[in-house]
């Protein structure tokens, strides 16, 4: 009867949810950036060579460390809400402290990173 | 003034796949969207399908994708989404016809979570009511205002990507039922919600706070039940 059930990934980014829809779907960015940064990161560590290439790609290194940084404060967000489910009448002020402190942070990061690239 | 409306059409017996139609037709910026459904259903094609009853947000037949967001179509006015309005069926449900969606899916769900008041101790000695302080109904008070008309469920991708995950409608009546001081199934739900497709597939998105006509806090009133699976607490 009628349509399959039908929500592939193009339709649901489109639909307008608000900042948390987009914080949910960058936290599995996030999440992937991170977990390929650590497999990187062992496979270099055990002396893998064309890995350790990567890991040294500047590029490579703010793609994953700034979705993998939005991921572990946008899971410190989802976190505390779900610990203090009281909390969540302020979801839209924990988004905006969640900006307050990644911003800084990713700021330094993205220092660290370059000063490191242009360093050698 | 004049608005331009694309509306989803999709006829199963003479359509292969769906489309959408564009209507241009009068409307004032207090016109709702169901009114101007209506008038395209009764003036210009009367083919076009769609669900209402109430038309006063009461019954919850007509939650619709509009513009790219679940709302009630008779509780949504013109000046609320503009002038250009793209009229979709919920997401996550098959279209039987149009705007019509198959629900039976998501009533299964409910019904999961026994939606009912259970309590099989004796009733109190004048053989009248079961009584409860204001505090303790107001504990729930505002997961009672559901009135299931899918908007939240049909608007969280956990549910997009599983249809078997009860989804935050059935997880508002299951907190209606927990909460309530006078029912004694508390535990026999708390077990439900504790199976793979109960709370622990929300992941706090808050869509469904934001499409709910009712204005429920659903993803707290997740959390509560989240807080409540752990601490065994009903507080
Ligand atoms: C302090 C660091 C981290 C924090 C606070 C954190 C927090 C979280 C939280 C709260 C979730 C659940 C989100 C939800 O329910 O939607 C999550 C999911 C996830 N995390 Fe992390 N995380 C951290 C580090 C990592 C690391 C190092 C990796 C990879 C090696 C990782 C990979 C993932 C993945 C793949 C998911 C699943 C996403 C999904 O459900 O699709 N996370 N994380
Ligand atoms: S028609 Fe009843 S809720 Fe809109």
């Amino acid at each position: 009867m009628g349509l399959k059930r039908n929500v592939g990934l193009a339709v649901a980014l489109r639909y307008k949810g608000k900042t948390p829809f987009w914080s949910y779907i960058l936290h599995r960015i996030g999440g992937s950036a991170l977990f390929t940064f650590f497999t990187i990161y062992i496979m270099a560590l055990a002396g893998v060579d064309f890995a350790s290439g990567i890991l040294g790609n500047w590029l490579f290194q703010i793609f994953s460390l700034s979705f993998g940084l939005f991921h572990i404060i946008n899971g410190l967000r989802i976190t505390i809400l779900d610990l203090f489910p009281n909390l969540i009448r302020r979801q839209r002020e924990a988004i905006w402290l969640e900006w307050a402190v990644f911003l800084p942070l990713y700021g330094f990061m993205l220092f660290v990173v370059f000063r490191s690239a242009v360093g050698g | 003034m004049e608005v331009t409306l694309k509306i989803f059409r999709y006829n199963p017996e003479v359509d292969k796949k769906w489309h959408y139609e564009t209507y241009s037709i009068e409307a004032e910026e207090t016109d709702r969207i169901l009114d101007l459904l209506e008038k395209v259903k009764g003036h210009v094609d009367g083919t076009l399908s769609f669900r209402r009853s109430c038309a006063h947000g009461v019954c919850g037949s007509d939650a619709l994708r509009i513009n790219g967001r679940n709302y009630l179509a008779c509780k949504t006015l013109v000046r609320d989404v503009g002038h250009k309005i793209t009229v979709e069926p919920l997401l996550g449900l098959k279209v039987i016809k149009d705007l019509i969606v198959d629900m039976e899916p998501f009533f299964n769900n409910y019904k999961k979570v026994l939606p009912y008041f259970i309590n099989e101790s004796p009733l109190p000695a004048d053989g009248k009511e079961r009584l409860q302080s204001p505090e303790d109904r107001a504990r729930f008070d505002e997961t009672t205002k559901c009135i299931l008309c899918a908007a939240c469920t049909t608007s969280c991708p956990s549910y997009w990507g599983n249809e078997s995950y009860l989804g935050p409608a059935a997880l508002v009546t299951a907190h209606r039922f927990i909460f309530d001081s006078r029912d004694e199934a508390a535990s026999q739900r708390l077990e439900i919600l504790s199976e793979t497709n109960g709370v622990a597939r929300c992941h706090t998105i808050f869509n469904c706070t934001m499409a709910c006509p009712r204005d429920i806090k659903i993803t707290k009133a997740i959390g509560e039940l989240k807080m409540a699976m752990v601490t065994g607490k009903l507080d």
